[in-house]
């Protein structure tokens, strides 16, 4: 390979056999990547789930954003209607309040611009800040965008009268006046003739994503200008702002100002985005891919606490996922469940023997007879066959699992002081990282759910069974029986042994009946006090302050007698923890959870966050961490010794400095450490000197010290 | 001391003409004494410490109370392995010369000794510290030391009640008998000037005191920075390397004898175990992840292994970002005119990324960018680092680059990082930096002045013997005339007369030809002053001219 070190120059191409091919016989696009792994299984199976995803996150994206986008779409129709363009001068706008997680903006502005090419108008230009640096590259560029926008559709229509003449319109000819020029012939002056072909006026819609970024004049400029057209053109302009609405007034002054119709529209803020994306579309059981709780905790933080960017939390999970799949072809079974039968009989011998490996295999294997254990590690279709059985196992676990991590939100949701967390995602992470029926807080929120009152315990069973319903419609639609259960005797309430949906199912029969009967005990605790209450009032009358403390405290001493009510609840709630003491278990329990949940989270955690100062201080203070040798040994990340690498030895040496170092003592401190036996010259040995150069160099070039003009043969720390 | 006890814990009050005492001048000498051992206190309540403690305290409810309102705070993204931010960011205390000498010393005495970090020190009873201070500084006993112990004595007497302010602080300020005399001098500069500091930090206690208790560290931690940074003054010893006697050494003399034979191996080995995970970054690239790479050591011979076993059939282009005439343009240059056969690059960052996409999608082929420090000084520029990022982000340009910088994270914000899609590696590689630094005027080898004196000598060898003569006259003027106060440099006018006298140059205008050939070289600088004339001086350290004239003359 040739050198890549020069004096004259810093960029080197390796062209390696690229030659530019007048394309006419178009190269497949990138074969590489798909070649160097595409005989792996696992590759083709994260590539599938991938995509599956990625399909979903669309679907998705299109439905959070439809409902906003449809009233800025509405709004800007309002004014595609009017015939006479303006009021003297103003300009219709919206602005688009997004948020800080700019990130995340871009496919909002694309699904914006896509849906008003359909529904409005098909002259539309999106402007970024970074092509709009003067006044003259802004309007050049709206108006190519608007014109040429409006060629490529007519081409297509062979409706190109004089279309042609317009395109080749040289750069610096993009004016306004060009513009309007188009404009007129196009939709003002059409020839009788073409007129029953002709289009009614369209807008012109610019759309400016990055509001803050513009610089204040050009926009002014740009804005003045605009305006002083708009008796001629119909343009409408979106701004999307990032922080508030003061930031447009605060950029334009009152002259400007004054030429805009502001109207403005909330988008959704990112962390509820986020909770949508991950419930709908990583916490369910259909998601090829589970995070294990700490994966998860880690994931969230970094959107809360580092970004605040879905884009990026996508991005961090797709990590994982490849993380998850990378180079192990046991995870190939980490695919949609009909799949599941093909896959194991794909596995090669040694495929199988890593899976035998698993740390959550040995329980399992602890529990079959003497027999079965030699099977299973002789027989590889023996094994194959209880893997599949596991696995279907597995799949049925996470199916009630998800749906009572979505109940207890259900039933949780609205208890006070939120001990389990407000959304799904929070539940989920408790409940994966530990058995969630042990902790305090679930204890704590059975007990309050044990005081809540009729009309409300009514109202989240009825949630509660919104969502065993939906999740069971996913699997297979329901027939909206009315379920009689077969034993009204409540001592009977068994929960089944086995999960999934059956598990599913029975649950509903019993939330239904508890259901009714709450309702119906309602009425029936009330009469119990109400008759009590009478007896009392009776003697209540004659209003003796004695008497009534008395009173009150006998009533203390009275046993409360449970209404039917109170009896029905307390059942109900022990129902409650016994279905989640079965659903809730955390998924470490379970065989093979492995093959599905991703777990290795500190060595993504590595990739996705990066501790390069973290890094460098380590290195630093104890290089053995890295080089694993004997004579580098530390007793504490303060001390010093000889064998040390020059530019730790260095580093450690300024550390004991002041904001000011003195290089002569540096280099004498240095140059005694190095030879403690030498005597007086050792500093002025060349070879120490040349090391210690070398040393002082890589801490300038790392950026700790830089020379200082204050004292001659100093440098200044720039750390401290 | 005690005001440090009373920040972290408020139930501790003091009244208010105690704090009257702690800001009068007679006590400050003392106080600043205090400084770095009060500083060390705070340090070792570290937020997380400081919970513990408030939970063994019945009396702090309602801190307990604020603990549980206070906003979420991350679970997962802190652990354990993490390098305690105290070890890389804290303020140290105040550094005084001792400090290397005793660092040197410790680690010359092979016991494998630790070394009384402030944060371990442990804290020693008030009377206790106070009766070692006293024993301790008695047998050397400075005077200003004495004075200093008087005025606390007459305080200890005047408040009983209070905590001594000096508990335990002896140990880093008792001068060493060993010290000679320069040192003593430093030390006492030392105390000079921390009176001023002290001031500040008694007005910033009487405000934390008010404050909660919860974020009295937090309010007192940036004082310690201004109070380290207040000094004007530069406490260091007055060595300068002209001390060495041979200043002109080759750099690259002794680079054999720099490891020892354990730790090349290691080394290696370390440097072996990278190639393992190419094939990981492999996939990362392929699924539209660029790659960073950080760590101690260059990088390039990595990155090199990589390109030469895993790029060989795609197009590759290497920036050297430590390059210190590079730009952006060069870059973008090399992709779109070298590589993909344009005639010119489009003037706006939008259009370049739309041409580059085009065209790379059109020939459905893969670029990639391996870029040896992203954070050299040359793209640090926002809007170069916005370029990089917009190109890495198209979809087929993969970017690999390296960072070295400690502060090079803080070039992106979060708009770059979601478009660079970074993931990053720990590559630690212990290398030396021989290229990096290679281009770099390096602090030492500038000083000693090699590379100045030896292209000093080759320009000067080139010049013609008249040519010689005028640069040997304003040499030696400026030798003898630079201990004037205000040495303006020689007068073009004396410089003619001068050569005149010497037969160098026949007129004004031959010696202002002369002249401009050093200008271009930069070995003379013309500087205009006020008056109309113009003065010559040489922009060379003089004790490299004095050199430089010995070895002509010898």
């Amino acid at each position: 390979m040739e050198s890549t070190v020069s004096v004259s120059k810093g960029v080197f191409l390796f062209p390696n056999g690229f030659k530019k091919v007048k394309s006419s016989k178009k190269k497949p696009e990138s074969v590489f990547f798909e070649k160097l792994f595409e005989e792996e299984s696992w590759y083709v199976v994260y590539k599938r789930n991938w995509d599956l995803i990625e399909n979903v996150l669309q679907d998705l994206h299109h439905r959070t954003y439809s409902v906003l986008l449809n009233d800025i779409v509405n709004y800007i129709k309002e004014f595609s209607g009017r015939n006479e363009f303006s009021l003297d001068g103003i300009i219709p706008s919206a602005t688009l309040l997004t948020g800080v997680n700019q990130p995340d903006h871009a496919s909002q502005f694309t699904a914006l611009l896509n849906i008003i090419r359909e529904e409005i108008t098909p002259h539309v230009a999106i402007i970024n800040a970074q092509d709009a640096p003067s006044v003259k590259h802004l309007v050049e560029n709206a108006v190519r965008q608007l014109i040429c926008e409006q060629s490529q559709i007519d081409s297509s229509d062979c409706d190109d009268f004089n279309v042609k003449s317009k395109t080749k319109l040289k750069r610096g000819q993009y004016t306004m006046r060009a513009l309007k020029n188009w404009y007129c012939s196009k939709y003002v002056n059409v020839s009788p003739k073409k007129n029953k072909h002709r289009v009614p006026p369209n807008t012109l819609v610019i759309v400016m994503p990055d509001f803050e970024s513009f610089n204040c004049n050009v926009l002014q400029d740009f804005i003045m200008i605009v305006s002083s057209y708009t008796s001629c053109l119909p343009i409408v302009i979106v701004f999307g702002v990032a922080t508030s609405v003061s930031a447009l007034h605060k950029s334009f002054p009152y002259h400007i100002s004054s030429k805009l119709l502001i109207k403005v529209f909330h988008s959704h803020s990112s962390p509820v985005y986020m909770n949508q994306v991950l419930d709908e579309i990583f916490l369910t059981h259909t998601s090829p891919f589970h995070l294990s709780g700490k994966a998860f905790e880690l994931l969230t933080d970094v959107f809360l606490f580092y970004d605040f960017s879905v884009t990026g939390l996508i991005q961090s999970i797709k990590y994982c996922m490849m993380d998850h799949y990378y180079g192990d072809n046991m995870k190939s079974l980490c695919c949609q469940p009909d799949m599941l039968e093909e896959t194991i009989l794909n596995l090669s011998k040694e495929d199988l023997e890593s899976i035998r490996q698993l740390m959550s295999f040995r329980p399992f294997l602890e529990q079959q007879d003497c027999r079965a254990k030699i099977s299973l590690f002789e027989d590889d279709n023996y094994f194959r066959d209880v893997l599949y059985k596991q696995m279907n196992r597995l799949y049925d676990y996470l199916y009630s699992f998800y749906l009572c991590v979505r109940l207890l939100h259900a039933f949780v949701q609205d208890i006070p002081k939120n001990l389990l967390g407000k959304t799904v995602r929070e539940i989920y992470t408790k409940c994966a990282v530990q058995d969630i029926v042990e902790t305090t807080a679930f204890k704590e929120c059975m007990q309050l759910l044990n005081f809540q009152s009729q009309m409300k315990l009514v109202e989240t069973i009825k949630n509660g069974l919104k969502v065993v319903n939906t999740s069971l419609q996913n699997v297979s639609p329901v027939k909206p029986l009315q379920v009689t259960p077969k034993k009204n005797n409540m001592e009977d309430v068994i929960v089944n042994n086995h999960l999934g949906e059956g598990f599913v199912k029975n649950v509903r029969v019993h939330l239904l009946m508890f259901l009714r009967q709450i309702e119906k005990a309602n009425t029936e605790a009330t009469i119990i006090t109400n008759s009590m209450e009478t007896d009392d009032d009776v003697e209540n009358v004659p209003g003796n302050r004695y008497k009534l403390k008395e009173k009150l405290l006998k009533a203390t001493r009275v046993d409360r007698v449970q209404s039917e009510f109170e009896m029905v609840r307390l059942r109900f709630v022990s129902y409650l923890e016994e279905v989640f003491a079965k659903g809730l278990q955390p998924p470490h329990t379970q065989t093979f959870y492995e093959i599905l949940f991703f777990n290795d989270v500190s060595n993504v955690k590595k990739q996705i966050v990066g501790s390069p100062r973290g890094a460098l201080h380590t290195a630093l203070s104890n290089p053995a961490h890295y080089l694993q040798c004997t004579c580098c040994q530390l007793a504490s990340s303060e001390s010093v010794v000889g064998s040390l690498p020059d530019l730790c030895l260095a580093y450690k040496l300024h550390r004991e400095c002041g904001k000011h170092i003195n290089l002569y003592d540096w280099l004498q401190a240095f140059a005694a450490v190095l030879r403690p036996d030498d005597d007086e010259d050792r500093h002025q040995h060349p070879v120490v000197q040349s090391r210690f150069t070398r040393a002082v160099a890589e801490l300038q070039f790392l950026g700790f010290i830089k020379s200082s003009k204050r004292k001659t043969d100093h440098v200044m720390r720039l750390t401290w | 001391m005690a005001s440090g006890f009373r920040l972290t814990f408020p139930s501790e009050q003091t009244t208010p003409v105690k704090e009257q005492g702690n800001n009068s001048p007679t006590k400050r000498t003392t106080r600043t004494r205090n400084k770095p051992k009060k500083y060390d206190d705070f340090l070792e309540l570290t937020p997380s410490k400081q919970r513990v403690q408030r939970k063994n305290e019945s009396d702090e409810s309602d801190d307990a109370e604020m603990d549980e309102a206070s906003p979420q705070k991350p679970t997962a993204l802190f652990d354990s392995n993490d390098v305690e931010g105290q070890d890389i960011f804290k303020f140290k205390s105040r550094h005084t010369r001792q400090d290397l000498h005793n660092k040197v010393q410790d680690a010359i005495s092979n016991s494998p000794k630790i070394m009384d970090s402030p944060l371990r020190t442990p804290k020693k009873t008030p009377s206790r510290a106070f009766k070692s201070h006293l024993s301790k500084t008695c047998e050397v006993t400075p005077r200003h030391v004495k004075e200093v112990i008087k005025k606390r004595i007459i305080q200890e007497v005047e408040s009983d009640s209070e905590e001594s302010d000096f508990s335990g602080t002896s140990s880093d300020f008792v001068p060493d008998e060993s010290d000679n005399e320069t040192e003593a001098e430093s030390s006492s500069e030392d105390e000079i000037e921390q009176q001023k500091p002290s001031a500040k930090l008694n007005i910033t206690r009487n405000v934390g005191n008010k404050m909660k208790a919860k974020d009295s560290d937090y309010f007192v931690t940036p004082d310690n920075y201004f109070m380290m940074n207040s000094s004007k003054k530069i406490t260091t010893s007055d060595h300068t390397l002209s001390r060495l006697k041979n200043l002109n050494i080759e750099e690259n003399e002794a680079q054999e004898h720099e490891l020892s034979d354990e730790h090349k191996l290691k080394i290696g080995e370390l440097n072996q175990t990278y190639q393992h995970i190419f094939n990981r970054w492999l996939y990362a690239l392929s699924e539209n992840f660029n790659i960073i790479l950080y760590g101690i050591g260059s990088k390039r011979s990595i990155l090199q292994q990589f390109q030469a076993q895993k790029l060989k059939k795609f197009p590759c282009i290497v920036v050297n970002g430590f390059f210190p005439s590079l730009t952006i343009k060069n870059i973008l240059e090399t992709i779109i005119i070298d590589l993909l056969e344009n005639t010119h690059v489009p003037s706006n960052v939008g259009d370049i990324v739309n041409l580059i996409d085009a065209q790379l999608t059109e020939n459905g082929v893969n670029l990639f960018l391996i870029i040896h420090n992203i954070d050299g000084t040359m793209l640090r520029s926002t809007k170069t680092q916005a370029t990089l990022a917009s190109i890495s982000q198209i979809k087929n340009v993969h970017t690999i680059a390296t960072i070295d910088h400690i502060n090079a994270p803080l070039l992106w914000d979060h708009s770059k990082l979601s478009k660079f899609n970074f993931t990053w590696w720990d590559v630690t590689t212990f290398l030396p930096y021989s290229e990096e630094t290679s281009y770099e005027n390096s602090i030492m080898t500038h000083r000693s002045g090699a590379l100045q004196l030896s292209s000093l000598r080759s320009v000067y060898q080139s010049l013609t013997a008249n040519a010689k003569g005028i640069f040997n006259i304003i040499i030696q003027y400026q030798l003898e005339n630079v201990k004037q106060a205000h040495y303006q440099g020689l007068p073009f006018k004396d410089l003619y007369s001068k050569c005149r006298e010497q037969f160098l140059v026949s007129s004004d205008l031959a010696l202002r030809a002369q002249l401009t050939e050093f200008l271009d070289h930069k070995l003379v600088k013309m500087k205009r002053t006020y008056d109309g004339s113009e003065n010559l001086i040489v922009p060379i350290e003089n004790v490299l001219l004095q050199q430089f004239l010995e070895q002509q003359n010898g």
